[in-house]
């Protein structure tokens, strides 16, 4: 009866996000993608984590918006690493804020996520730590194993890297083609195709 | 072709009614620990306890989900209002794979395994080794952070992202170790304020995070 | 294997760095150049402080594969890059250029090829030279300043005025140089109503402090603190270390005002005794009172041979243009020159030297005891290594100038003397090539935003090369064992497929040249087997992606994938295999037995706008040959495997409207049919294939 396809290690939804069934997801409610992202195995999300003080316009009519984690399209979640929203004590009450990624974010394995914003076109190395409240602009990438400290801005077009993380290098302009994730998409998810030459 | 609009993850491919997680499921090897939780600790269903000896929890600690409590040197204790993070490990292994077992105090009496103060934070992925390791009060032990082996770390410290205490090393009170282990002591005062703060996110935590300690018990 | 790093000299932070990157599968690439990116980074040069950070934290295997490369040589490196043009491509044009390469093969190892050997996204495209231009030839030019923190655009006034940083709340911790943020200080809560509803902290009564949440520090160490959240950049510069306050330049001048008119006399007074020779002046107090003494002698000496003594225009007249300064030059230069007798009596007489505070006297303080009791007594009263107290020079280098503010003589030693490091302001910059002056690159002017409005990228216009080594199963043979994975056995020949990607939309016609041993100690045998050969234009940018659209949402794709995808080298995955497929094979599934080797002169695969072929190597063996030339024993990335390549690559372009310039590399086809003019581009490039193994 049962004309279900063999599981595959993915789960591919409607919009195209690939998610790994050995991928720990908490609080599923509160986790946005936008589309065509990749979430590897052993991957953790904590939607959970959701703010307990109502942003300050939310009166102004719609549903609550509830979002944890807000993650855009053609992003890419490597293995073992974990995005979780950051937390801080606001008017004498302790409440988490929301976790917003752009679009082809790339997170390298083992990495902890906790920042407030990551633009677009960012690339995170393996092992690294995005301390509470950073923000991150477009075309950065943060070399492996840095600790970006908390509330530290990183302007578009930077290299960081360090404990803490600074700027140590710029972007050329011929490098921001490599911070396309869409090759990469291609190659993960229940029928990975092989990376172009 | 994908809409613009986000999406919501799918809770479950095939489930019939609607999840709040996936959580693939963890093999809970070996023995069911003896435990001791506080009525008031928040214990996440899916937290890690593995090992023989007994693992106490006190008044008012949470424990993430998949944060990881291995009794398997000894005795795990969490003191009040701690907080151990997703994928943190009390009692771990050290790196050649060796749960070391805490030598006897003075008083002939076993140290346990790892041993943690009141108001104690473990952050996400720290490690701290089993053998008798103490973290003092109100110390925070950062983000894929390594204790060793009946390493002894003082009061209110903090012990930034990444960084390392050796095996038996002794660290004094409000140090704080950063940049790779440069070291250097915090003047702020502030330890009376964070353990407030710390009272503060539990106080949230208790009521986002569900527990379920009859599962350990 | 840190050593060698070939760079590019355009950054200080990137010089001597030992900055290394993974390739995370996003094919995403940083300068470590020359050596394998290793999985960890490590300590910029330029750091300001330690950055010990070794791949051994982070990983237990020290050494990671090694990632094949391809630099591309600047021109800028000729020694006349601007006169000397590429020949016509005429038939006696190209002998003579092959000649003229024979002459000079490019050596990747000279120390010259530093400088000139760049990723190919560091190199920038002229459109009008039609040439290669690299960061280090190209001319940059300030498109608008801004702070890396609060990300605000500071105008070019500002700069000048006030300095290249940021003059709002925006600073750096003095100790980790980590972000600092304002925050209020709160009064520490009862600890037994941890849990009790408080609304005092919302309330804010007391005052603001900065602090690190990277390493806890705090202003309060070096007792700072500050009345409002807003505008710390002025109210720091109020405050010295310990809280006390500072003079603004005002209240200075004010002062300065009283004193003289209670001491009686002018500046220019001699030093009185009664003055204190150890009162201790701050090094703006100094500053303004050398400056009026100089001022009022000046102005004194002035006074009796020019008309009007104003200070200030005697200052100016310090000016190299300013005639009496002029004179003063001369006659250091030409001596007591009899020349100048007469006028030296004229100038200003002998200027005296300042003998009181009052004047800008400060004397310096040898006396060191106090410095060691409070090392004496930081050890004491907290118990730790007193060392830990004073400042690292790193944390010195980092201090803004003239913010420390501290005791001029003898250098600030302790934590407790350092400031918070306002950031230093960063810029968005366009380049213009050195030759035209015509701009390559240029961003908007707005901070936020990431666009460019002009961006001529050398991946755009010259293709791209990757390489990978060559196995096929039951033709190579197998490695030795306890070979690191990756490393090439010396004397034995490997094969490498060099994949040419085309970005422009005309097919392309390369021709590859190299020496036949690489220059340099360890010389490797070199056979390009395929040495020309087209590339396919690169097609519709649309195409593709509606293409890629249909395949991902295709079930069958991967059965389509499998079997063959229709004609050849039409979609994405087709591909074609010249070398290793028999007639009557369809498709690119061949089977294992069928497999062959590569053919000399033919290309390996084809795509629809790339084509593969295949380099063979021999290696030198590195033990024996070190043995042999007693050269001492294998330095540091010796046992890197690179060679030098010529590219020269031929297209035909629509000709544009207006008439070509003279002496371009590029040249009009004989038979003008629709427009078309051939075009050229020749350079030479380095492929660093892989490490040679230290075995015999």
């Amino acid at each position: 009866m049962s004309r279900r396809p063999p599981r595959g290690e993915y789960i591919e939804t409607d919009t195209g996000n690939k998610v790994a069934r050995k991928a720990t997801l908490v609080g599923t409610q509160n986790i946005m993608l936008g589309g065509k992202t990749v979430i590897q195995p052993d991957v953790m999300i904590r939607g959970d984590l959701a703010r307990t003080i109502p942003p300050a316009q939310s009166a102004s009519g719609g549903p609550a918006n509830n979002t944890a984690v807000a993650i855009g399209r053609y992003c890419f979640l490597s293995r073992g690493c974990c995005l979780r929203p950051p937390g801080r004590m606001y008017k004498g009450v302790f409440t988490f804020m929301p976790l917003r990624l752009g679009d082809h974010v790339f997170v390298g394995p083992g990495t902890v996520v906790q920042a407030a914003q990551i633009g677009n076109h960012v690339h995170i190395g393996g092992k690294v730590v995005i301390g509470e409240f950073a923000i991150i602009k477009d075309y950065v990438k943060v070399l492996d194993g840095s600790v970006v400290p908390p509330n530290m801005v990183i302007p578009s077009f930077s290299i960081v890297a360090g404990q803490p993380a600074r700027i140590i290098g710029e972007i050329p302009e011929g490098g921001i083609e490599a911070f396309e994730l869409r090759d990469l998409y291609k190659t993960v998810g229940n029928n990975p195709q092989p990376t172009a030459p | 072709m994908s809409s613009a609009t986000p999406s919501p993850v799918p809770s479950s491919a095939h489930g019939h009614h609607k999840r709040h997680s996936i959580l693939p499921a963890v093999s809970q090897s070996g023995p069911k620990p003896p435990v001791q939780f506080s009525s008031s600790c928040t214990i996440a269903d899916s937290a890690l306890l593995t090992g023989p000896h007994t693992i106490i929890v006190s008044t008012e600690s949470v424990i993430h989900p998949r944060a990881r409590l291995e009794s398997l040197g000894g005795r795990v204790t969490v003191g009040r209002r701690c907080i151990v993070h997703e994928r943190a490990c009390l009692g771990a292994a050290d790196l050649q794979g060796r749960y070391h077992k805490g030598s006897p105090d003075k008083e002939g009496r076993s140290m346990g395994a790892v041993t943690l103060g009141d108001y104690v934070t473990v952050e996400v992925g720290a490690q701290v080794e089993s053998g008798g390791t103490v973290i003092g009060e109100g110390t925070t032990v950062g983000i894929g952070t390594r204790v060793g082996a009946g390493a002894v770390v003082g009061k209110h410290c903090t012990l930034t992202a990444n960084s390392t205490v050796a095996a038996g090393e002794v660290i004094p009170d409000y140090t704080v170790i950063y940049s790779n282990g440069l070291r250097r002591i915090d003047r702020r005062g502030v330890s009376e304020l964070k353990n407030k703060a710390q009272a503060r996110q539990i106080d949230v935590l208790r009521r986002m995070i569900p527990s379920n300690p009859g599962k350990f018990q | 294997m840190f050593g060698n790093n070939r760079l590019p000299a355009f950054h200080p932070g990137l010089t001597q760095s030992r900055i290394r990157d993974t390739t995370t599968g996003s094919g995403l690439w940083f300068p470590g150049l020359r050596s394998p990116p290793l999985p960890s980074e490590s300590d910029p040069a330029n750091d300001q402080l330690p950055l010990p950070i070794t791949p051994e934290d982070l990983y237990d295997t020290p050494m990671a594969p090694f990632n094949p490369y391809t630099y591309i040589r600047c021109p800028c490196s000729e020694l006349n890059p601007y006169t000397k043009r590429t020949p016509d491509v005429t038939a006696q044009g190209l002998s003579r250029a092959a000649q003229d390469d024979d002459d000079h093969t490019f050596d990747p190892r000279a120390a010259r090829s530093n400088y000139s050997l760049y990723p190919l996204e560091y190199l920038s495209f002229c459109e009008d030279c039609h040439q290669i231009r690299c960061p280090r030839c190209v001319a940059e030019e300030i498109v608008c300043y801004y702070c890396p923190n609060c990300l605000f655009e500071v105008p070019s006034s500002n700069i000048r005025s006030e300095g290249s940083r940021c003059t709002r709340s925006c600073f750096q911790c003095p100790i980790c140089i980590g972000p600092l943020a304002v925050n209020h200080v709160e009064t520490p809560p009862d600890p037994n109503q941890l849990l009790s509803p408080d609304h005092a902290s919302s309330s804010h009564s007391g005052s603001y402090v900065l602090s690190c949440s990277y390493c806890n520090w705090s202003s309060t160490e070096i007792g700072i603190k500050f009345d409002k959240p807003n505008s710390i950049h002025m109210q720091l510069a109020k405050l010295r270390n310990g809280g006390e306050t500072r003079l603004t330049a005002k209240e200075r001048k004010e002062r300065r005002k009283e004193q003289a008119s209670q001491g009686g006399g002018g500046g220019s007074s001699t030093g009185q005794g009664e003055e204190d020779l150890d009162t201790l002046l701050d090094m703006e107090t100094q500053f303004a009172n050398l400056k009026s003494f100089y001022q009022n002698q000046l102005s004194d000496a002035n006074g009796t041979g020019k008309v009007g003594g104003d200070p200030s225009a005697a200052l100016g007249n310090l000016g190299f243009d300013a005639p009496a300064s002029l004179s003063r030059i001369m006659s250091l230069y030409t001596g007591s020159s009899s020349l100048h007798d007469k006028k030296s009596k004229s100038r200003p007489g002998t200027m005296r030297e300042a003998l009181a505070p009052s004047e800008g006297l400060q004397l310096a303080s040898l006396d060191e005891s106090s410095a060691i009791t409070a090392l004496q007594d930081f050890e004491s009263t907290t118990g730790l290594d007193a060392y830990s107290s004073t400042a690292s020079t790193t944390q010195l280098q980092s201090q803004a100038p003239y913010l420390g503010a501290s005791p001029l003589h003898g250098l600030t030693r302790f934590t407790s003397s350092l400031r918070p490091i306002p950031y230093l302001l960063r810029t968005k910059r366009s380049k213009r090539c050195p030759q035209c002056r015509h701009i390559i690159s240029k961003p908007e002017s707005k901070v936020t935003t990431t666009r460019f409005r002009i961006r001529l990228i050398a991946g755009n216009y010259i293709p791209t090369i990757t390489i990978k080594q060559l196995i096929i199963p039951g033709l190579t043979p197998p490695p030795m064992p306890n070979l690191p994975p990756d490393t090439i056995e010396p004397l034995k020949p490997a094969q490498f497929v060099l994949t040419f990607k085309n970005p422009i939309f005309e097919s392309v016609r390369v021709t590859l040249a190299t020496p036949a041993t690489t220059p340099g100690r360890f010389p490797a045998k070199v056979t390009i087997l395929c040495p020309q050969f087209e590339i396919d234009s690169n097609t519709d940018v649309w195409e593709e992606a509606l293409k890629d659209n249909n395949a991902t949402s295709s079930s069958s794709q991967a059965q389509n994938l499998s079997s063959s995808t229709g004609p050849e080298g039409s979609g994405p995955g087709g591909r074609k295999r010249a070398g290793t497929l028999r007639p009557g094979t369809a498709g690119g599934a061949s089977l294992a037995g069928e497999e062959l080797g590569p053919e000399v002169g033919k290309v390996w695969e084809r795509g629809r706008n790339w084509t593969s072929i295949v380099i063979e190597v021999i290696p030198a063996s590195l033990v024996q040959t070190a043995k042999r030339d007693g050269r001492g024993p294998i330095k540091e990335d010796e046992d890197v495997l690179e060679i030098p390549m010529f590219v020269r690559i031929e297209w035909e372009a629509e000709a544009p409207e207006d008439e070509i310039m003279p002496g371009l590399s590029s040249t009009k086809g004989g038979n003008k049919d629709g427009g078309k003019e051939k075009r050229e581009l020749a350079y030479w490039c380095v492929l660093g294939l892989g490490r040679v193994a230290r075995t015999l």
